[in-house]
């Protein structure tokens, strides 16, 4: 049986540098160990890719299956160095014991009202703080395994077009640039594929029709699209 | 056989990791966008306005709301030459208006029609390359399941995203055979695959727990 790190195809002319032998050899070495690497990670953002683009699959539903708990707290008055919203955010989120990415969804009007929500992966937090009586009222959400599998997919700690989301819990910055390296990992896969193709001469025309059609069909739909309409 | 399986598994690996090579660019490279909630290229994006006149509305519009509307709406948009997915369509009642954003990958159009007299303000932005991957890959999305999907071209990019993820769970079933049957290679191979694995749980077990 033929290895994949062995060279397929005619041999090689005696005059090709061993350095170039030697990047073969380690492009494809590098092609897997990247793969069994990110295995993991591809199988989980695969999968919630596709229920997240099939919301009506009702074995995956969490958002309705929650499991609701409503609580009231009470709060001791806030140190002089909590300041601004998210130090009073996060002093609130350390009097009640929780942690997670901050969500601002309404503008403060009133100074003794205050509201935002904490999410993390499988868990929402719906806190309104009445500041003047020192009370929290919490709505905490539940979701199931499926929740937190589609959660994980799109857990980035910011929004498209609202800057006053940014993130600051330390764990959602470790997983967005966990997603960062997925993604550079992916390109380094494609990228390094291309070259173990391109080094194999019998298969250059047919890969050449494959990654030609890829290449079509995608690209209609990237550029195409606008340019017909 | 086994060779002949080997082989096959091989070849299927290599051309259907081509053909979906450039599907895979396009997910991996709107990763970064959507991270960093970047998108080079919108602040300077192009934008033209027109004005149609006398634009026919359907008759039982008012009493239409989400898909179906759409649906009847579609001719009125085909008139004011605006194709593409249309989104949450906005009925402004005191402004006697109906807002009707319409969306290509890269080119984001929003269409004013005055109830009254008909007449439509078509503002069309061009977003660029960059917001067309972003929107490529969120499309069709966990949000308004009812109306997604309306235009063709966003039906088949569903078909599409589907068949990839379906190809890259084949490519990495196909690459662990494929690295499985190189005796050399399985130390390290276990090795950085137990290293994936811990990093992954492990990072899903502390973000949800």
């Amino acid at each position: 049986m033929p290895s994949a790190t062995e060279p397929i195809g005619p041999g090689k002319p005696p005059n090709v540098p061993r350095f170039l032998a030697g990047c073969e050899r380690w492009n494809r070495k590098l092609h897997f160990y990247a793969g069994l690497f990110l295995l993991f990670f591809l199988w989980l953002f695969a999968l919630s890719g596709l229920l997240l683009n099939h919301p009506s699959w009702g074995f995956a539903e969490s958002w309705n299956n929650r499991k609701e708990a409503n609580y009231e707290r009470e709060i001791t008055a806030f140190g002089p160095e909590v300041k601004g919203d998210l130090g009073q955010a996060r002093e609130i989120m350390r009097q009640l014991g929780i942690e997670g990415e901050i969500l601002w969804t309404t503008t403060r009007t009133d100074a003794d009202q205050f509201d935002f929500q904490v999410r993390r992966p499988g868990h929402f937090f719906f806190i309104k703080a009445n500041l003047a009586r020192k009370r929290i009222t919490v709505r905490q959400a539940d979701v199931n395994l499926w929740g937190v599998i589609k959660v994980l997919h799109t857990f980035t700690g910011v929004q498209m077009d609202d800057p006053r989301n940014s993130r600051d819990w330390v764990l959602t910055s470790l997983w967005a640039y966990s997603m960062d390296a997925v993604a550079a990992g992916l390109v380094f896969m494609v990228v390094s594929s291309m070259y173990m193709w391109f080094g194999l001469p019998q298969k250059r025309l047919l890969g050449a029709v494959v990654l030609g059609l890829g290449s079509l069909s995608c690209g209609l739909f990237c550029i195409g699209l606008r340019w017909l309409f | 056989m086994s060779g002949r399986f080997y082989r096959l598994i091989r070849d299927l690996h290599l051309y259907l990791g081509l053909f979906i090579s450039p599907f895979v660019l396009v997910f991996a490279v709107s990763v970064f966008f959507l991270v960093h909630s970047w998108r080079p290229g919108t602040a300077s994006a192009t934008s033209t306005t027109r004005v149609v006149s006398a634009l026919p509305l359907p008759g039982d519009w008012q009493r239409l709301s989400g898909r179906p509307l759409i649906d009847a709406l579609k001719p009125t948009l085909e008139k004011a030459g605006v194709r593409g997915e249309v989104g949450f369509i906005q009925h402004l009642v005191r402004e006697e208006k109906l807002i009707i954003p319409v969306t290509i990958p890269g080119r984001e159009t929003t269409v004013s029609i005055r109830i009254t007299s008909g007449e439509a303000t078509i503002v069309t932005r061009e977003t660029g390359l960059a917001d067309a991957l972003v929107t490529l890959h969120k499309s069709p999305g966990q949000h308004g399941p009812n109306i997604r999907r309306n235009w063709f071209y966003m039906k088949a990019w569903r078909w599409l995203a589907d068949a990839t993820v379906c190809l890259i769970l084949f490519i990495s079933v196909s690459g662990i055979y494929l690295w499985y049957v190189l005796r050399a290679e399985r130390s390290v191979g276990y090795i950085l695959l137990l290293a994936g694995a811990l990093s992954f749980f492990g990072m899903a077990y502390a973000l949800s727990h």
